[in-house]
């Protein structure tokens, strides 16, 4: 039986409480929301933090509110459930809706929040082990070691972005609510994340993400959520992908952005503004658009999925992605 | 440091002095006795420790006991009802739904939450609904079975030819 390390446990009542308890304890404190990656994580040995401060006493973290001048604010501690069936989600970001519906399972997308999968952090095969593994084969740079296991000349760590709504919240322009000792900033959610899947976001020491703020849907413009996995439930992705149109599809776009992950440390945003501009969503330019958004991934054997395999899944996902937006039946790879 | 926990089991009030770093899984198997939840992968990634959390399908062996402070729990010794098992248990038994059991108690918890929520669910939905409970005897062939014998049952029909299990 896998036990958890022994750590204190606090329970803040507002939010002020909780950013004072993580400025105390700083590096010795971990958030706890629904704690499904966090938990397993510590059974693993790679977290062993002194303290967890639970958000389970914040009822302002929780629930979804309308945004003044459109849109939607979304509390940090929303389980992934209630945003994917929240009917204002469904209606205005449906895409939202499905990479909440694609995480893990049903139970877990009952427990996980959007606040942990935002700050979900970096995966890898030869990180997301026990530490009876781990120490079979020496630690790697994200822990404790001095090599990566993926790339032994890398100075930095190859472990992946994995959330499954961040494809999804990039294309969408969502910001992040990060509340510290110092104050408040708001900031866009692209850029929480770094090249480095050690020291893998952009957040201060201290701060909390209390808010997820979805602006209005532009109008004319499409989003979709792809994900491959192993296993249609279960499974983290061996790869994410969100595509975004703006425009007349028969008429000519205006813009168009393709989001990739579990490919590298962060996100890949590929934007086509210039590739799309006043041409139609034709079969061609849906395939240039696929080509485009597959260029610049290098995925790297951080999944016991061949990199080969994913890198040519870049291209044929996002082709079947806008084949559905052209109505179009997805042609055979 | 030990901090006090006050919640319901199966209906009734519980008081204990448990560890921050104690899993729900553990507070009610090792407190309680009550071992019909099983520790099974312990990394959230199985579903044997499945429970009722307020109702909704929780894993107790990637939750907090103290994170169910005032919180309602149901463990498989809870779902019977006035002396008599459970239809859903009930299914499961006429169907032949497990084999080694060891799943068994989490995936009848799921099940209980899932035809509350949705009485008479797709294919789709039920295999959505279960997705978390992993069984590697029975194939879920009768699992299915008895989630649809379970449906018609609590919707107060005897099972059709048509909805009922397939028993070759």
């Amino acid at each position: 039986m896998m036990r958890l390390p022994a750590f204190d446990y606090r329970v803040p009542r507002e939010v002020g409480e909780a950013v004072s308890l993580l400025a105390e304890y700083g590096e010795d404190a971990k958030v706890l929301a629904g704690g499904t990656d966090l938990l397993p994580s510590m059974k693993q040995g790679l977290f062993t933090p002194k303290v967890l401060v639970s958000l389970r006493g914040m009822a302002e973290l929780r629930g979804i509110r309308d945004a003044e001048g459109g849109g939607l604010r979304v509390g940090a501690a929303t389980t992934l459930r209630d945003v994917a069936r929240d009917p204002r989600v469904l209606a205005l970001y449906p895409a939202l809706a499905d990479a909440c519906s694609t995480v893990a399972t049903h139970i877990i997308q009952g427990t996980g929040t959007l606040g942990g999968n935002v700050l979900l952090d970096t995966r890898c095969t030869y990180y997301n082990q026990s530490a009876f593994w781990r120490t079979a084969l020496g630690f790697c740079l994200k822990k404790g070691g001095d090599v990566c296991h993926v790339a032994r000349t890398s100075p930095t760590c190859m472990a992946t972005a994995s959330a499954d709504t961040v494809p999804a919240l990039i294309l969408m322009g969502a910001n992040a609510r990060l509340v510290g000792a110092a104050g408040e900033r708001v900031v866009p959610v692209e850029s929480l994340y770094t090249d480095d899947g050690r020291d893998w976001n952009t957040l201060r020491p201290g701060e909390l993400l209390t808010e997820v703020l979805l602006p209005p849907p532009a109008p004319g413009s499409a989003i979709l959520h792809r994900k491959m996995r192993r296993r249609q439930a279960i499974d983290y992705g061996f790869l994410l992908a969100a595509v975004r149109v703006d425009g007349d599809l028969a008429g000519g776009l205006t813009d168009a952005r393709v989001v990739v992950s579990c490919v590298g440390p962060r996100p890949v945003v590929t934007p086509l503004g210039d590739l799309v501009a006043g041409r139609p969503l034709t079969a061609e330019l849906a395939e240039e658009i696929a080509h485009a958004a597959a260029r610049p991934a290098a995925p790297l054997t951080t999944h016991g999925v061949m990199p080969s395999y994913r890198k040519k899944m870049i291209r044929v996902t996002v082709r079947r992605a806008l084949d559905t937006l052209r109505g179009e039946p997805s042609a055979a790879v | 440091m030990r901090q006090i926990l006050r919640l319901t089991v199966n209906g009734e009030a519980a008081e204990s002095l448990v560890a921050p770093h104690q899993s729900l899984a553990d507070f009610l198997r090792e407190d309680l006795g009550l071992t019909g939840t099983k520790h099974g992968c312990d990394l959230g990634d199985c579903g044997a420790c499945t429970v009722l959390v307020d109702g909704e399908p929780r894993l107790s062996c990637i939750t907090l006991a103290l994170e169910c402070e005032g919180r309602e729990v149901t463990t498989i010794e809870g779902v019977a009802r006035d002396g008599r098992v459970h239809p859903v248990q009930e299914a499961f038994d006429r169907c032949v739904a497990a084999q080694c059991g060891y799943c068994t108690p989490g995936l009848v918890l799921s099940c209980v939450a899932l035809l509350r929520d949705n009485p008479s669910p797709s294919e789709a939905q039920i295999r959505a609904g279960l997705s978390g409970n992993i069984c590697r005897c029975t194939g879920y062939t009768k699992i299915m079975d008895a989630v649809r014998e379970a449906a018609v049952e609590l919707a107060g029909q005897a099972p059709s030819p048509a909805e009922g299990s397939r028993r070759d």
